[in-house]
């Protein structure tokens, strides 16, 4: 990450402040690429879907006659399918393309692999260039849908078969339900990862989308075009290329003002993809001036919207400090209580990350922090949030220790954080220990310069951290007993020793 | 690198046996050759393989182990590989190795299996999983044996793989690695483990069976525990009710057969997945009896319901009033009892008893566990349980009034309820800060308390009497002060108790309720109220020392020394017999110094009879000298070390008290503490320093004219202090007493030298420290022996040093001096320069003048430069001593601040204005034109404020 320049003055003090930390440190970006043990979760939104029965787009009913709902196609076994696709006479190409993708929309293991093996993908692909056969052409276009939304092996096998160009040509189909199919195939295909979401945007599949934006554009078709841009958002190492990037974001930026939910919520989704990284990528988010909306958007009452909002900011706070403040001018602050007392753990854990990377921040934004009433919500986490939560409140605390002036430094601990983060030194977790005991000693360096050692010691015993610590000088990881240790040696050093509490 | 090559045969196995025998004989002229001849040859290739060969094969039982142990040690010396230094080990042995030891640990009786899992490892640690993929398959197909003795090799090895999970931080890293590993050996380890718990199932009335069973269980329960840490993966959530119906199971089996450490293993793996087992728990907590055998498990269970109840998440768990009742009853009230494992202790091991009881070491015992679950409970259900609690102690009470001599344990029981309910918050300071205030402190005082301590005979119920002396003493902070005041005087007779514990609680209260602070910020119970029974108190105190037992009891002697504190002139009257008594103990305990606490204390205490005897009669202090020195003397013969620093500050504080001339006694000494092997170590320099500071204050005179010839010897302990990074500062306290308190003559043929010095240090390693001392130093110089002298000796030295020295040093880094007498001694040395040094205005130095001015008015006006280099942060930390050697500072032979100037400079900033005023008249036009070109605006408004302060202009 690049660090933000300074003058000198400013790195000395902050030199003073953080004990030699660099400040832009304390800012923790998403973490996406990690190793899981835990089962993996459905995600909010989806990498790929498949499509089951044209629902999302009633209307287009209307616009497709040759549209027969699932139930009323014939039921044909996978051998009479080949014969039917293979033949030379379109009508049975099109019965067969019609049950090849009944079988390949049915609930319970379509025959991705059987379809595929049978050979019929380069028989599919080559349908869909025909323009003159609109049926053919769809029911095609939706059997390769279902296809791609497989695996990765299965995608590659649609890939591979040449279905890229072909779709994003019928991105411009004068029939509506075409094209859409197109968009939803490709929104397929860029979902698989990095490689092929890059192959789509070098075949320019980004401005033959966005050519299909118009006020009259149906929203049905804007839901799933926004859902196939989200994708093209999506993924890290690498991230989409900037020029990419550039030629999406007004009209994720104009889609972020319809009302439509489902069109909200892939939109913000995208930019929280575009916001995931380093500062370069959060700041041309930034400068297209979305950050009041994407705020505005937290207070959404679907989850579905506000989820991705709080991601985008909370990326974007995880930033510079002008980045960070841009949202603070939003009023990111008025927002985040309300979400850390939200009912879902995963949005308080959410919000809890966003406010320990504004914690991190320069003393004005501390202090506009406690004037917007968040330490009350934030000693609640603490006390009451799950324990991922906590783990956030808890840096959000060491953070602002490390920054913030001697007396927001009091006002945290008179608002009783020192007493949870005391408490949360029984968790098991090292690192979470390693980084309350660095918030003590934070503590305890503001407490020295108002010449409050002794009290705060003696408050800390109270609170049972004497205890607590002392027990961790026993701890096996080495950087926790050594921090315990030093707490002890520096702060608690063999009080039955001292007689000073005595005038001389 | 040349790798030799030893042949695996059958000669230099036998060298290599010869030489195994003789690395185990007691004789170290055998021993010490063998072992280095082994150390010589451990880089041959083949070395290790022979070693295996060995504790596989030979015929020789001994020799086996020895080879173990030795192929262990070398493993654990050589196996990693340092980037940038030789592989130790060659790649064919690695690999051999790796091949064969698991198949030789697993065969190989216990001793050796035991260094071979270490040694595995220990490769582990290094290689595993990258460079040994196979390494769990292998162990895992060991599985399947049915060997208890192999497959508890396996576990044990894997265990030891991985622990580490439980404590490392997370990583992508780590991650991969579990998840490997859990790839390999989730699914077996459960298959062992259902396994394992349906042979306990068919052997379950054979015990030895069962012993090697449990102990396969154990070490499963601990691998289960190491997996599952960091996160919950998969594979265990997928098999959770395998695993947890099964541990259920054996936490409910009928805990006689079961092994301890088994289950309370099991606690910690509860912890990871909580609520359903609070009640398998509880129930478990209930079946369990009062065995000290079982006092880990015990407890551990408590702690575990004390962690849980006091979590949001699970408080409906204990909701339920007889839930809350049953808890009581059934775990915490039965807990909390006397038993008769405390009352030998009570008895018999004092010491542990005391470090228990009042230092807070029971962390593992039932009543401390089950007061900590009082506490927590107490967090969200305080009125409740303090209702049920209040009904027991009643009725322990009751039970204690019919029959108290067999009934005494009940009132023991009632007064420990009470006070694990009444505390929320303590200090060792203050004791109980904040008490449940559903519980009438108070009253439970006057009522219960209150009585034993005034019943005529002190020996009985001992442990009633040390029970109530802790109340008063833990709820001080709570009793009002009339209350204490009744207390006082039976704390002062209990000291006369035979038990160890209870007189030791009585002085101990006694100190503690003696450091209360009362309004005015001075002490609660003040001299006057304590008047009736000084005498008492005094004897008492002394008496206790002499009860078996109690003869070094740090306890007593701290109250010695809060009562000197607090009595201060009441004490004179008493002082010729209690030093007697305070020297006859000093001179006991420096024969063999074992307490260091004791000591200490014995230290202080003598410091406060000298100062308070001393404050009102100075004359007195020879008579101490009198008392002392004879002890001294003999502490520094036999070079009593641990005492070395605290007879030098005892002495310091008796020669500081002299007026300005020094006894004969101490110049008879002086000679002794210049000795070299005196400053060699750490914890003697800063009083040793302090000392000789006295020395030079008092009699630096005497020493010019009666021990000249010890001057070298003084300026060799500065060198020497100088040089050090960590001491230096030490180095120029001694030097600057030198140069205020010598005569000036007697230093002359010395002064050069000791400015070469300096320079030397500079130039070799430069600390901030360091910088800051020299500066104090070269202007302490300019302030006694004047400007131009220091300008003087740094130009002799070397042509323009002077301007050198003001370049680059005074006038950049005098920002960083600190403290105020060293930044007054600062201001006054540059202003003389200034105002005092010709050459300053005559000569090419004359372009550092107003460079020099400003900087000396950024240092009156601007704030200090407290930065400190990156390369310099660790320094400090280098050069600590270590804990065993830190100087023992006492509190009572404080010094007070010397400021060489005094007086004589009230306002520097005020002598700055005179100063320029004068010079500008002797020169008038040169000092307003210097000022005008090139000092700076800000700097020149700060000047006039100085000039109009002073009322003086410049001309």
């Amino acid at each position: 990450a690049n660090m933000p320049t300074k003058n000198v003055t400013d790195e000395r003090l902050s030199k003073f402040k953080n004990k030699g930390k660099d400040p832009a440190k304390l800012r923790e970006k998403r973490i996406t690429e990690c190793v899981e043990l835990r089962k993996a979760h459905k995600n909010e939104n989806f990498l790929k879907r498949r499509n089951i029965t044209l629902s999302s787009i009633p209307d287009e009913e209307a616009l497709s006659p040759d549209y027969i709902p699932n139930e009323l196609v014939t039921h044909l076994s996978i051998e009479d399918i080949i014969k039917d696709v293979n033949s030379d006479c379109r009508k049975s190409q099109t019965r067969g393309c019609q049950a090849a993708r009944k079988l390949l929309s049915q609930e319970r293991n379509p025959p991705l692999k059987e379809i595929i093996d049978a050979g019929l993908l380069s028989n599919f692909v080559s349908f869909l260039s025909m323009d003159d056969e609109p049926t053919l052409q769809f029911e095609a276009a939706w059997a390769l849908t279902n296809i791609a939304s497989g695996t990765s092996w299965h995608t590659q096998q649609v890939v591979e078969h040449g279905a890229v160009p072909a779709f994003i040509s019928l991105l411009s189909s004068p029939m509506l339900h075409i094209s859409e199919q197109a968009v939803w195939a490709l929104g397929n295909i860029a979902g698989d990862g990095a490689t092929y979401r890059d192959v789509l945007i070098e075949c320019n599949v980004i401005p033959a989308l966005l050519s299909r934006i118009s006020p009259d554009t149906p929203v049905g078709y804007l839901r799933n075009l926004t859902w196939t841009l989200s994708n093209l958002c999506r993924n890290k190492n690498p991230f989409p290329p900037l020029s990419a990037v550039q030629q999406m974001l007004p009209s994720l930026v104009q889609l972020l003002h319809l009302s439509d939910k489902d069109i909200l919520s892939d939109a913000c989704w995208a930019i929280s993809y575009l916001s995931d990284g380093d500062n370069d990528r959060i700041e041309i988010v930034v400068k297209t001036g979305i950050v009041p909306r994407l705020v505005e958007l937290m207070s959404h009452q679907e989850l579905g919207v506000m989820t991705p909002a709080l991601r985008s900011i909370g990326n974007i706070v995880s930033g510079s400090d002008l980045q960070t403040e841009t949202a603070i001018d939003a009023g990111v602050l008025n927002v985040l209580p309300k979400l850390m007392r939200h009912p879902k753990a995963s949005i308080q854990k959410e919000a809890a990350w966003a406010l320990s990377n504004i914690a991190a921040g320069p003393c004005k934004q501390i202090q506009q922090l406690i004037t917007c009433g968040l330490l009350p919500p934030l000693v609640h986490l603490l006390r009451n949030g799950d324990f991922k939560t906590q783990r956030e409140a808890v840096w959000a605390v060491t953070n602002l220790t490390s920054g913030a002036t001697v007396e927001q430094v009091v006002q945290l601990v008179q608002s009783g954080a020192l007493e949870a983060i005391i408490n949360l030194l029984q968790v098991k977790d090292a690192k979470v220990i390693l980084v309350i005991l660095d918030a003590i000693n934070n503590i305890f360096m503001a407490a020295e310069k108002l010449g409050e050692m002794e009290k705060l010691s003696l408050l800390i015993e109270e609170l049972g951290g004497l205890d607590r610590i002392e027990m961790l000088q026993n701890h096996d990881n080495e950087m926790v007993y050594q921090a315990a240790h030093n707490i002890i040696e520096k702060y608690f050093s063999d009080v039955s020793l001292s007689c000073v509490d005595e005038q001389l | 690198l040349v790798v030799l090559i030893m042949e695996l045969n059958d000669a230099n196995l036998q060298t290599l046996t010869q030489f195994l025998r003789k690395t185990l004989d007691p004789d170290p002229t055998v021993r010490r050759p063998a072992e280095k001849f082994l150390e010589s040859v451990e880089g041959n290739q083949n070395y290790p393989l022979l070693l295996l060969t060995l504790l596989e094969k030979s015929q020789d039982n001994v020799i086996r182990v020895c080879a173990a142990v030795t192929f262990k040690n070398y493993i654990k010396r050589n196996w990693r590989i340092v980037e940038d230094e030789p592989n130790k080990i060659s790649d064919p042995d690695r690999t051999a190795i790796k091949a064969n030891i698991v198949n030789l640990m697993l065969s190989s009786p216990e001793q050796i299996q035991k260094q071979l899992s270490d040694a595995i490892s220990i490769i582990g640690r290094e290689d595993f999983p990258q460079k040994w993929p196979d390494l769990l398959t292998e162990m895992v197909t060991r599985f399947r044996s049915g060997d208890f003795h192999i497959i508890n090799g396996v576990l044990r090895t894997a265990h030891s793989l991985f622990k580490r999970y439980r404590h490392e931080f997370k990583s992508n890293e780590l991650w991969s690695e579990i998840k490997l590993v859990l790839d390999t050996f989730a699914l077996p380890l459960t298959e062992l483990f259902k396994a394992t718990i349906e042979l306990c199932q068919t052997h379950a009335t054979d015990v030895n069976a069962l012993k090697v069973l449990f102990s396969s269980l154990t070490l499963i329960a601990k691998l289960f525990y190491s997996l599952n840490f960091q996160d919950l993966p998969e594979f265990f959530e997928d098999h959770m009710e395998t695993w947890m119906t099964n541990f259920h199971g054996l936490l409910t089996l009928d805990n006689k057969l079961l092994q301890t450490d088994v289950s309370y293993l099991l606690l910690y793996i509860y912890s990871l997945y909580t609520a359903r087992f609070v009640t398998a728990i509880w129930n478990l907590l209930v079946s369990t009896g009062q065995e000290v055998k079982y006092d880990l498990l015990v407890s551990n269970a408590i702690q575990f319901l004390a962690s849980v109840c006091e979590r949001p998440h699970y408080k409906h768990l204990f909701e339920d009033q007889n839930t809350l009742t049953s808890i009581c009853e059934k775990v915490i009230v039965p807990n909390m009892e006397f038993r008769s494992a405390d009352e030998e202790a009570f008895e018999d091991n004092s010491e542990e008893y005391i470090r228990r009881d009042l230092e807070g070491s029971d962390i593992d015992t039932r009543r401390r566990a089950a007061c900590d679950l009082v506490r927590g409970l107490c967090k969200f259900f305080e009125g409740p349980v303090t209702a049920i609690f209040s009904g027991y102690v009643n009725s322990m009470l009751a039970e204690y009034a019919k029959t108290p001599r067999e009934n005494w344990k009940h009132k023991d029981a009632a007064i420990y309820l009470v006070t694990s309910l009444a505390s929320k918050a303590q200090t060792q300071k203050h004791g109980i800060t904040q008490a449940n205030e559903l519980v009438n402190l108070t009253e439970f005082f006057v009522n219960h308390i209150l009585p034993d301590l005034k019943s005529p005979n002190v020996n009985e119920f001992p442990v009633l009497k040390a029970d109530a002396i802790k109340y008063v003493m833990i709820f001080r902070s709570q009793l009002p002060k009339e209350q204490l005041l009744q207390a006082v005087p039976l704390l002062i007779t209990h000291l006369q108790a035979e038990s160890t514990v209870e007189h030791t609680y009585a002085a101990h209260a006694l100190e503690r309720l003696f450091t209360m602070r009362g309004p005015n910020n001075t002490t609660l119970i003040t001299a006057a109220e304590m008047a009736p029974c000084t005498e008492q108190l005094l004897n008492n105190l002394f008496k206790a020392l002499a009860f078996p037992g109690s003869a070094e009891n740090e306890y007593i002697m701290k109250a010695i020394m809060r009562s000197f504190s607090l009595l201060q002139e009441s004490i004179v009257p008493y002082i010729p017999t209690l030093i007697g008594q305070l020297t006859h103990k000093l001179l006991q305990v420096s024969k063999n110094p074992s307490k260091p606490h004791f000591n200490h204390y014995l230290f202080e205490s003598l410091c406060l009879s000298v100062r308070i005897t001393c404050k009102a009669n100075p004359a007195t202090v020879s008579s101490f000298e009198e008392a002392l020195f004879p002890v001294f003397t003999e502490i520094l013969q036999n070079d009593v070390q641990e005492f070395l620093p605290y007879v030098f500050q005892v002495m310091s504080l008796l020669l500081e008290i002299h007026s300005n001339s020094i006894p004969a006694s101490y110049m008879a000494l002086f000679p002794h503490l210049l000795q070299p092997v005196l400053w060699e170590r750490t914890g003697n320099i800063p009083p040793l320093v302090r000392l000789l500071q006295a020395y030079l204050e008092k009699g630096g005179e005497t020493i010019a004219r009666s021990a000249a010839d010890k001057i070298p010897g003084l300026l060799g302990v500065f060198q020497k202090l100088i040089a050090s990074k960590a001491n230096d500062h030490q180095g120029f306290y001694l030097l600057n007493s030198i140069i205020e308190h010598m005569p000036p003559e007697s230093l002359i043929q010395y002064r050069k030298q000791i400015f070469i010095l300096l320079f030397q240090r500079l130039q070799g390693s430069k600390t901030t420290k360091f910088i800051k001392s020299f500066l104090v130093f070269v202007n302490l110089y300019c302030v006694k022996y004047g400007a131009i002298a220091l300008q003087e000796i740094f130009d002799s030295i070397q042509p323009k040093m002077f301007g050198m020295v003001l370049e680059k040093i005074v006038i950049p880094e005098v920002q960083k001096v600190s403290g105020p007498v060293e930044k007054k001694i600062c201001a006054v040395g540059i202003t003389k320069i200034l105002t005092e040094c010709p050459a300053m205005m005559d000569t090419e130095y004359t372009k550092l003048w107003t460079p020099l001015l400003q900087a000396l008015i950024g240092f009156f006006e601007l704030p200090e430069d407290d930065s400190i280099p990156d390369d310099e942060h660790f320094i400090d930390i280098e050069d600590t001593p270590g804990y065993q050697t830190a100087f023992s500072q006492l509190a009572f032979a404080g010094k007070k601040e010397h400021d060489p100037i005094g007086d004589a400079v009230g306002n520097p900033k005020i002598l700055l204005a005179q100063s320029l005023h004068k010079l500008s008249t002797a020169c008038p036009g040169r000092v307003p034109s210097m000022l005008s070109t090139s000092l700076n605006a800000e700097a020149l408004q700060f000047l006039q404020g100085y000039l109009q302060a002073a009322t003086v202009q410049l001309v």
